[in-house]
């Protein structure tokens, strides 16, 4: 077992990659009651194409279907997961992103008997014609949900029409004919290829003793059996670097409309402290010039353009990433342009020096400070960015290693006219 | 869990001291008796105290600022609790004791008394273009409700059964309320709130709670006061009962169902009301989520709600409008099934298990742990978790079962695109 230790932070990270090649994390955390345990396959929404493990054609899979993949995990032949966690009084859950699928539990108590729990009901696949069919009524009414948020619609709205045909494009749960096409089958490929422990990552955090914990999961995967791995083999359709749609809109039940300002972004091939340092380049640019204390944020809220909804968002994963900038507002048009002249005003003549950016540096060190609070943080961030080749840890020393220069490299590929895209939500009130 | 100090008549401190985050949470709750006009004059005064203060004198001043105090945070907010409706300042800060320097905690002391003590003002009010804007912010969050179907449909199911009464009156107040509010009624909302309300004041961090509370007494010099009761309801409040269908232009069905129980928080068979409710939806291993989700397919969520200081439960699904008449029978049918004693030791024993996960959990963030001391900090004994969770242990079936026949069902509310006639009977 390997330390790492961050003495700045007051934090001891213990790892170990066990011989089937799952990484296990384990963070102890003083003074906490509950543990969270999360185990985290890399595979998403986006993973529709591929070599299945031991086949050598590529196939095409329904969309949706890693989604699909993780509501099926918990039906097993003698009953509900959600039953066994239960009487063991932890709250489990289970969540799908573009590219990962992650199973966590969170208990205050029977540490090892949920581990156990979780460590085995995903390394147990058990899926029916009849329990799958059964599952589509029920995602069926979750997607529907989703159709009557605005908020979703706008957001996703947004990255469909950056895409021309990037799966990213695709909602993460398919659609309601998408998922009628899933059959078990699909779903057993699917989890042979994807959910291959040396594809995984489970990471501890919280009231937990790393030797102990360590030892419990060795001897876990100790007995049981897995195909010899195979690197992954995904394919994705090249995309230009321009935005696919430049505006669109739709209209739906709200009561003010509602703008996503969309930017395309590259996606160099980095890792490690470069990857961590252009990610957190762009966010810092994004926050000056348009969080709360910009110019931009001052002028349009005393305009009435943006109001409490406002937020930016940045996104980036192994082979997409992209910014937006939202809000409800009365003039979606106005609040757009307004955007649009930022960017423009700003590539021109680059508005931040080196007290802007020390400002930032302050600012970022204290989130991220108060974020290691929460333990479910430290999970779902660590295993993103180890996925991607980076350690959540080095934040800190990357934050200090930022320059201006790294601000403006970071700014081109915002400022680029031809990525932009506007995606509107109008009220549609006349029935 | 906190040390108490009293600073002044109806004005407390609760200090606890932990080593277990790396930040030191601070919040101020004022506490009146709740009504829609003050509840709507709070919610606007709250956001003018958020935006700026004398010191700090702009919006993007005073976010500077807290940037540079390595992005402490500081927002007001307004809630309500029972009968009783709260504005609260919240901040968070870095422990100095992780940074290079000194300070950070002060600093956010200073601000927090700043921004109840001092703020920004010009000719003896709030500055009339700070107002304007943050009524209309106000009023454009009150409408954004008809955008999010499901708080939508929630609330109209609280309008509708309990019409004008703390039980519907939003936290931020109403847009006639608010759309009506001059200048002058926040001021006075404000004077109010500092020298009337009942005030809690929390503190959880790596802080000494004695050299702390002396910090907090001369930075927030309080006036003694003796708080406001709410008047209790002289008539039982009711409202529409059976049924209510409503439509918009939407594709899902809104299914919420409101149920009564005479079983209030703090009495004797509040916690077994706790459990019953867990029961009955508050969990995924709960009978709403097993038979309408994992046995019929009909929902993805299908849960309970169990608003203890109203006397109601109340229930949501988004369901296929087609079925909506169907999946209220079979909520129905749980509902019964639990008055007619079909509770298995397993359910007893998860609902158990999980409550008490549930509460140890919330523990786990300083935030958490004052939401919960507040709840429960001034039931007769105080308050512990170990203790709380003591007294779901001896609960059996049988007193499950009892609770269970306590609960009436009120008013079915279906929010749906789909066509239908009204049939309530008032």
């Amino acid at each position: 077992m390997r330390t790492l230790e961050f003495d700045r932070l007051q934090e001891t990270l213990y790892h170990e990659e066990l011989p089937n090649g799952l990484q296990v994390f384990i963070l102890p955390k003083k003074g906490f009651s509950k543990t969270y345990v999360s185990f985290t396959t890399k595979y998403g929404s986006i993973d529709n194409t591929f070599k299945p493990l031991g086949k050598s054609d590529m196939v095409r899979v329904p969309d949706g279907i890693a989604h699909f993949l993780e509501h099926k995990m918990f039906e097993k032949e003698d009953g509900d997961v959600f039953q066994k966690f239960g009487a063991n009084g932890a709250s489990a859950n289970a969540f799908t992103s573009f590219t990962r699928t992650a199973y966590l539990f969170s208990a205050t108590d029977n540490l090892y008997p949920n581990t156990e729990l979780l460590l085995d009901f995903v390394q147990s696949p058990y899926f029916t014609e009849q329990t799958v069919e059964k599952e589509k009524g029920i995602i069926g009414q979750e997607i529907t949900m989703y159709d009557d948020q605005p908020d979703w619609r706008a957001y996703f709205g947004a990255i469909e029409n950056l895409y021309k045909s990037h799966p990213v494009k695709i909602d993460i749960a398919g659609t309601v004919e998408s998922i009628a096409d899933i059959t078990a089958d699909h779903l057993y490929e699917c989890y042979h290829t994807f959910y291959h422990p040396s594809n995984m990552l489970v990471f501890a955090v919280g009231a937990v003793d790393p030797e102990e914990m360590m030892a419990f999961i060795r001897e876990n995967q100790a007995a049981k059996t897995f195909d010899k791995p195979e690197p992954i083999v995904r394919e994705f359709p090249q995309e230009p670097a321009s935005a696919d749609v430049p505006a669109r809109s739709i209209k739906m039940d709200v009561s003010k409309p509602k703008v996503q300002f969309a930017v395309k972004l590259p996606h160099p091939d980095l890792s490690g402290i470069d990857a961590l340092k252009h990610e957190l380049a762009a966010e810092i640019l994004l926050d000056l010039l348009f969080g709360r204390t910009s110019d931009f944020f001052t002028e349009a809220y005393e305009e009435g353009l943006i109001d409490e909804s406002f937020g930016t968002e940045y996104t980036s994963e192994a082979g997409f990433a992209f910014a937006v900038i939202g809000t409800d507002s009365k003039d979606p048009d106005k609040f757009a342009e307004k955007v649009r002249a930022t960017l423009r005003s700003a590539a021109e003549k680059f508005p931040f020096g080196q007290d802007a950016l020390d400002r930032q540096l302050r600012r970022r060190t204290g989130l991220f400070l108060r974020a290691l609070n929460s333990i479910e943080y430290i999970a779902n961030q660590f295993t993103r960015y180890t996925f991607n080749g980076m350690n959540l840890f080095d934040t800190v020393p990357a934050l200090e290693d930022l320059q201006v220069k790294d601000l403006q490299d970071a700014l081109v590929p915002l400022a680029d006219e031809q990525a932009w895209s506007v995606f509107q939500v109008l009220p549609d009130k006349g029935e | 869990m906190f040390t108490e100090f009293r600073l002044a008549e109806g004005v407390r401190l609760f200090v606890r001291r932990t080593t277990q985050f790396k930040t030191v949470t601070f919040s101020l709750r004022f506490r009146q008796p709740m009504t829609a006009a003050g509840a709507s004059a709070r919610a606007v005064l709250a956001n003018i105290l958020e935006d700026s203060n004398e010191t700090h004198p702009s919006r993007a001043a005073l976010r500077s600022a807290l940037e540079n105090m390595y992005g402490t945070l500081y927002y007001t907010d307004v809630g309500k609790r029972g009968d009783y409706h709260y504005v609260s300042f919240n901040a968070e800060c870095v422990n100095d004791k992780l940074l290079e320097e000194e300070g950070v905690v002060d600093w956010t002391v200073r601000l927090l008394a700043d921004s109840v003590f001092r703020p920004n003002m010009q000719d003896g009010n709030f500055k009339p273009q700070i107002f304007e804007r943050e009524k209309q912010t106000v009023l454009e969050r009150l409408s954004s409700l008809y955008d999010d179907k499901t708080r939508f449909a929630q609330q109209r199911l609280m309008q509708l059964m309990r019409p004008d009464s703390p039980e519907s009156i939003r936290a931020t107040g109403d847009e006639e309320h608010v759309g009506a509010l001059a200048g002058q009624d926040v001021l006075d909302a404000y004077k109010r709130m500092i020298s009337e309300d009942e005030v809690d004041i929390y503190v959880a961090g790596d802080v000494d709670p004695e050299a702390f509370s002396e910090e907090i007494r001369s930075a927030f010099n309080f006036e003694g006061r003796i708080p406001a009761v709410s008047p209790q309801a002289a008539t039982e409040r009711r409202g529409k009962t059976g049924r209510v269908y409503e439509r918009q232009a939407m594709k899902q069905g809104k299914l919420h169902i409101g149920f009564s129980t005479p079983v209030l928080f703090g009495t004797e068979d509040f916690p077994k009301m706790q459990l019953t409710n867990g029961i009955f939806g508050g969990f995924p291993h709960s009978k709403l989520f097993m038979n309408v989700r994992e046995k019929e397919s009909l929902a993805y969520y299908a849960a309970s709600s169990y608003l203890s200081r109203y006397g109601l439960i109340t229930v949501s699904s988004g369901v296929d409008p087609e079925q909506a008449e169907k999946a209220a029978a079979l909520i129905d049918e749980q509902l019964e099934a639990m008055k007619a004693g079909e509770i298995s030791d397993l359910e007893l024993d998860q609902t158990k298990a999980m409550l008490a996960n549930q509460l140890r959990e919330a523990l786990d963030s300083a935030r958490g742990q004052i939401e919960i001391f507040d709840q429960y900090k001034d039931l007769p004994g105080g308050f512990s978790p170990e203790a709380w969770i003591a007294k779901w242990e001896p609960v059996t079936k049988e007193d499950i079962q009892k609770m269970a026949g306590t609960i009436e069902k009120e008013l079915v509310y279906l929010l749906s695109g789909k066509e239908e006639s009204d049939d309530a009977d008032a």
